[in-house]
Formats: C-alpha cells, structure tokens, sequence
C-alpha cells in the first residue's frame, strides 16, 4: 500500500496529542489564573517631588551612596501617548532599575491623565511651561545651573525642541526612538498621518482619545498584535511567570492617557504635516526653534525595526544639531524591545551610563 | 335606509329637544353638546337623503369596488421600486470581493460601497431630510441628524471591516496555493503549528500591502469622517436633552475651561515677571 501524499494520520495523531497537552495545559492555566498573581508595574520607590496641573516630577530614591552617584542628575521626559512605566515594567527588567543601579540619579516626567480641561494646552505649555519649570525645580533643589535630559519618542522631540529654545539649562541630550524627521514613508504612521483631518478631529474630540489611538497602533500589526500575541499567551499560560509579564504588558499598551488636543494639532500639522522641526522652521511658543542651537553633546537611539518610528525619521538628528559630540546608536530591535527586550536591557542602559559618565 | 334615517332623526330631535315635545314650554337654552348632536344629525340627514336618491348606492358601491384596485397600484408602485432596490443591492453585494487578488489591494470593488451608500442616501435619508415644522423643528431636526450620521457610520464601518476582513480571505486562499506543491511531492508538514506559522507570514505580509495602499488610507480617512461626523450629531442631540438638567453641557464646560487656560497662562506669565523684577 503507497503512502498517502498528504499525511492525515500523521497530522490527526499530532493534534491529538497536542489536545491532550492543550487539556493539561488549560488545567494549570486555570490555577494559575485563579491563584495570586503579581502583575504591579512601576514598583520602584519614588517620591512625588514636583506637581504642577496634572504633572508629576517622580525622583527614584537612589540604590547607591550619595559619593557613587553621578553628578548630574537625568530627567527623563516621556511621551504623552502611553505611559513611563513602561522603563519600569518589573523587576530586572527595568531600564529605571539599570540606571539607578549603575549610579544615576533619576527623576521622570509623569504626564497625568489629561482631562477636558486640559484640551487647549499646546505644545508650547508642555515644552516651555511644565517642562522648564520641571528643570528649573530640579536646578534649583540640586544647586546646578545644567541637568542632564533624555527623551522617549514625541517626548524626545519635545526635549529637542527644549534643548534648542533653553540651551543654557542642558548639560547632555539623549534621545530615544524620537521622531524629528518626519518626511519619511517608512513607517505607516507617517503615510496614514499625512491624510488625516487634524482639524476636524480635534474639533469633535476635544483630546484625541487614548483609545482611539492604541486602535490605529494595533492596526498596524493586526496580524502579531491582534493574533499571534494571544496565541502565544494560550501556548503558555501554564508557566506563571510568562503570565504575570504578559499582564503586566498588557496593562501598560492599555493604559493610554488622551492627548490635549490643541497639542495633537500642532504635531499632527507642524511634524506630520509640515515637517517643520528638522527644517528649523517650527515655531513654538512664539520663537523659532533652531537646531543649530543644540550645542551639548547628543546621543541619538532608535530601533532598526521600529515600526512606529523608523530608522529614517529619527537618523537625521545628528546632522542637523550645532553640537559637535554626537552619535546615532541603532539597535536591533523594534519600537518597545528598546526598553524591554532582554538584549536591549543589556546595551541600552549601560551605553547611557557609560556616555554620559565619560561627560560628567 | 330612507326609513332609518326618519327613526333615527326623530330619537334624537327627542333627546336635543327634549322640553318642547314633552311640556310644551318656553325653549330652554341648548347646551354645547346639545348643539353638537344636532349639527351631526342635520350632516347624517343630509348624506342619508343623498344616498336615498336612485342611483347613488350604485354609484357609491361602484367607487368602493375600484377601491383594491387602487390601493393595488399604489402597493405595485412602491413593490416595484422595493424589488429593484433588492435587485441593486444584491448585485451590489455579489460584486464584493469578486475582483480582488492576492496581496492585490488596487483593484478593490469600493464602488459597491458607493452604491450602497448612494441607495441609502437617494432612498432612505430623503425621509430624514423631511423639513421639519413647528416649535420643535429644530430638536427634530438634530434626532434626524443623528439618525443619519449613524446610518452613515453603519456604512462606513461595514466597509472598513471588509477591508480589514479582505486581507484574512486571501491568506487562507494563498496558503492553500502555497501548499499545492508540497502536497503533489508528499512534503506535508506533519506539525500543526507550520501551517499555523506559514498562515500567519501570508496573513502579515497581506496587511502590509492593504496598509500601504492608497484605497486603505482613503477608506481609513472616510470612516474617521464618519465617526467624527457620528459624535458631533450625538453630542448636538444629547446636549438638547441635558439642557432639561441642572448640569452643564461640553460647550459650557469647553467656554469655561477656554477661559480658565488663558486666565492661567496670564497669571503665570504675571508671576515670572514679578519674580525678575
């Protein structure tokens, strides 16, 4: 007897096996499920230094004797879509443990939750509003004239913009997956951004809405970050471990503040529009931003597979700042496994440490 | 007929007037429904002495036999119109996906979208569009508004995921092509989790071609419209019916909030002046 071409015998006595896994594994899920869970995020100490509207200034208590710690302190500015906890997902894998770890000391820009109130603030309150008054407190409590500053995606561009409007107040600009070109057909947030109606957007939602957001963001992967997630969390929900980080994920893609809408407007229409930042033609809060003005020493991260902000809107930084100390670091890896991958978690944090050591 | 009009007349004539024929005394003042009685029977003696006349039972009879032919027509007309609408929409509704390749987004049958949408608004929206009178107009007019931005957005969304939809009926058609060959050689994966593997790279590689193709971005760009236009003929409703509670509306709150950021914008830029001088 010839052997069928299609092995159905073979395939059929695979799943059933499979099934009984499937049935072995479901049983663990469920007591895993049912059982104590720790899924927290953002459990590293810190206090509530500075609050001003809906902003928060977070400063990590230091690992560290004060004689090991670095001189200047690092803010770190977050973007105003999702949330900082994720550098600070769980324990050992944490960018913000890795830098308290290795003698910095941190403070971190918390956003808040935007409400209605909130939808006229443009981008000049949060660059030349909150975020100068955030470096002036941290100036002024730690006796410094300079600080150091590092960006996250739009909050990168936004410490850009600072950086170049109030040069006099940075010691050393580190920018990460920041979008500052954005005249760049790689990523589909750059083409699909380019057809919206940002007007009429703004004027029926007030702040554009987190969630509508986190919908776009989905869609631009439906079929690894709508399936193949969850089918991986099925293969291995048995192992408890997987399941808390896999919550612990989930909580912080799902936890996406709206943006004041007024500043939506203006990135949507200046950068996605216009591209205006990397022509030195943006005007914010009534001054030109000149790039040539950023004359401390930059270091510039992103993501070879970034997706959201591709090598090509982030690379030209470099080339356009006045400083002379500069350098562009791709990593291999996307928009998140910056901050989160494992392999990241060894080259990211370290290389921040070490550069900005070698610039104290 | 002629004979129970006479009794009938009489039965009431004797309830309207009831003091003259009993007493004979002096007329008493008629009240209100009195004298409605007495107009209804004058009209009821009126039609009946017409009907008494030859020939207008005939004729009468005549009309209300032409009756269910003219209702016939009628139901005909509007029936005709309804069955060619069924006709269009399920052409319209056969035409879907029936000129779409794999990782071929360009050739997409949107029209039949269009035409939906053109059914809808040419057949369906005209009754929205009714004007509207009296005190109420305008709050009728915004229910109306909101029942068609909602129709809008029920076709909109219907597209949208069509598109979105399109891309998992190709890689299902392309992974069965694709395992054409591995059958013919006897090379079948034994593990179902290749096949699972093999779908999902098609799957990904079938969104990212949609993504990048302009009838994604147009698509994508009307159904914000229509959402968009949805909420804004939502909140001019719902804000009608808040007007009716002691709470304030989004346009109040917005005016309010306008005012507050200036306000605080000048007394922000007042202290650091303050603070320099």
């Amino acid at each position: 007897m010839t052997r069928p071409k299609i092995p159905v015998d073979l395939i059929l006595s695979k799943l059933a096996e499979d099934a009984d896994k499937v049935q072995a594994r479901a049983q663990k899920a469920s007591d895993i499920l049912l059982g104590q869970l720790n899924t927290e995020i953002a459990t590293t100490p810190c206090e509530i230094v500075y609050e001003e509207d809906r902003v928060k200034l977070k400063h990590y208590k230091p690992v560290l004797p004060p004689e090991e710690l670095l001189g200047t302190p690092l803010l770190v500015v977050y973007a105003l879509i999702n949330r900082e906890t994720m550098l600070d997902l769980q324990p050992g894998r944490s960018v913000v443990q890795r830098l308290l770890q290795n003698g910095i000391d941190l403070y971190m820009m918390d956003w808040g939750y935007p409400t209605r109130k909130d939808r006229y603030l443009t981008i000049d309150d949060h660059v030349n509003g909150y975020m100068d008054n955030v470096v002036d407190f941290i100036r002024r409590t730690q006796n410094l004239s300079k600080i150091n500053l590092m960006g996250i995606c739009m909050g990168g561009t936004f410490c850009v913009m600072y950086s170049a409007l109030h040069p006099e107040k940075i010691k050393n600009l580190i920018t990460t997956v920041t979008p500052t070109n954005f005249d760049t057909d790689q990523g589909l947030l750059h083409i699909w951004m380019k057809d919206i109606d940002v007007d009429r957007m703004v004027d029926t939602f007030g702040n554009m809405p987190g969630d509508l957001m986190n919908f776009g963001f989905l869609l631009l992967n439906p079929a690894r970050l709508m399936i193949d997630k969850y089918v991986g969390f099925l293969e291995n929900m048995d192992k408890k471990d997987f399941v808390e980080n896999f919550i612990r994920m989930e909580k912080w893609i799902f936890d996406s503040p709206d943006v004041p809408g007024e500043t939506f407007r203006q990135f949507v229409k200046d950068c996605y529009g216009e591209n205006l930042l990397i022509q030195n033609k943006m005007v914010v809060g009534g001054q030109k931003v000149d790039l040539q003005k950023i004359t401390m020493p930059v270091l510039n991260f992103y993501g070879k597979y970034d997706h959201l902000v591709p090598p090509g809107a982030c690379e030209l930084l470099t080339s356009k700042v006045g400083s002379k100390d500069k350098e562009d670091v791709c990593l291999d890896t996307g928009h998140i496994g910056i901050y989160v991958s494992s392999k990241s978690q060894r080259e990211f944090a370290p290389k921040i440490v070490r550069w900005l050591n070698e610039r104290e | 007929m002629k004979s129970a009009t006479e009794f009938w007349g009489a039965m009431a004539k004797m309830w309207i007037d009831p003091g003259e024929t009993a007493t004979g005394a002096k007329k008493v003042e008629k009240t209100r429904v009195q004298e409605s009685m007495e107009s209804t029977l004058k009209m009821w003696k009126m039609v009946s002495s017409a009907l008494s006349e030859p020939g207008a039972v005939d004729s009468l009879l005549e009309g209300v036999n032409a009756l269910p032919e003219i209702l016939v027509k009628m139901a005909k007309t509007g029936w005709d119109r309804y069955f060619q609408l069924q006709q269009e929409w399920a052409q319209t509704m056969g035409r879907i996906g029936q000129r779409t390749e794999a990782y071929q987004f360009e050739n997409l049958d949107q029209e039949a979208f269009q035409i939906w949408t053109e059914i809808y608004q040419e057949e369906f929206r005209r009754f929205l569009n009714i004007p509207q009178l009296g005190l109420t107009r305008f709050y009728q007019e915004k229910m109306a508004r909101f029942a068609d931005k909602y129709n809008l957005l029920q076709v909109a969304m219907a597209e949208f995921m069509y598109l979105i939809y399109l891309p998992m009926e190709k890689s299902f058609k392309v992974l069965q092509e694709n395992l054409e060959d591995p059958a013919k050689e006897g090379k079948m994966p034994e593990n179902s989790q290749e096949y699972y593997r093999m779908w999902l790279k098609i799957l990904e590689g079938h969104y990212m071609t949609l993504f990048k193709s302009p009838e994604y971005t147009q698509t994508l760009g009307k159904t914000l419209d229509s959402i968009e236009a949805f909420v804004v003929a939502k909140q001019e409703f719902f804000q009608d019916a808040f007007q009716t509670f002691p709470v304030p509306t989004n346009k109040d709150m917005d005016d309010l909030y306008k005012e507050l950021y200036h306000l605080k914008k000048r007394v922000r830029e007042l202290e650091k002046k303050t603070s320099q001088t």
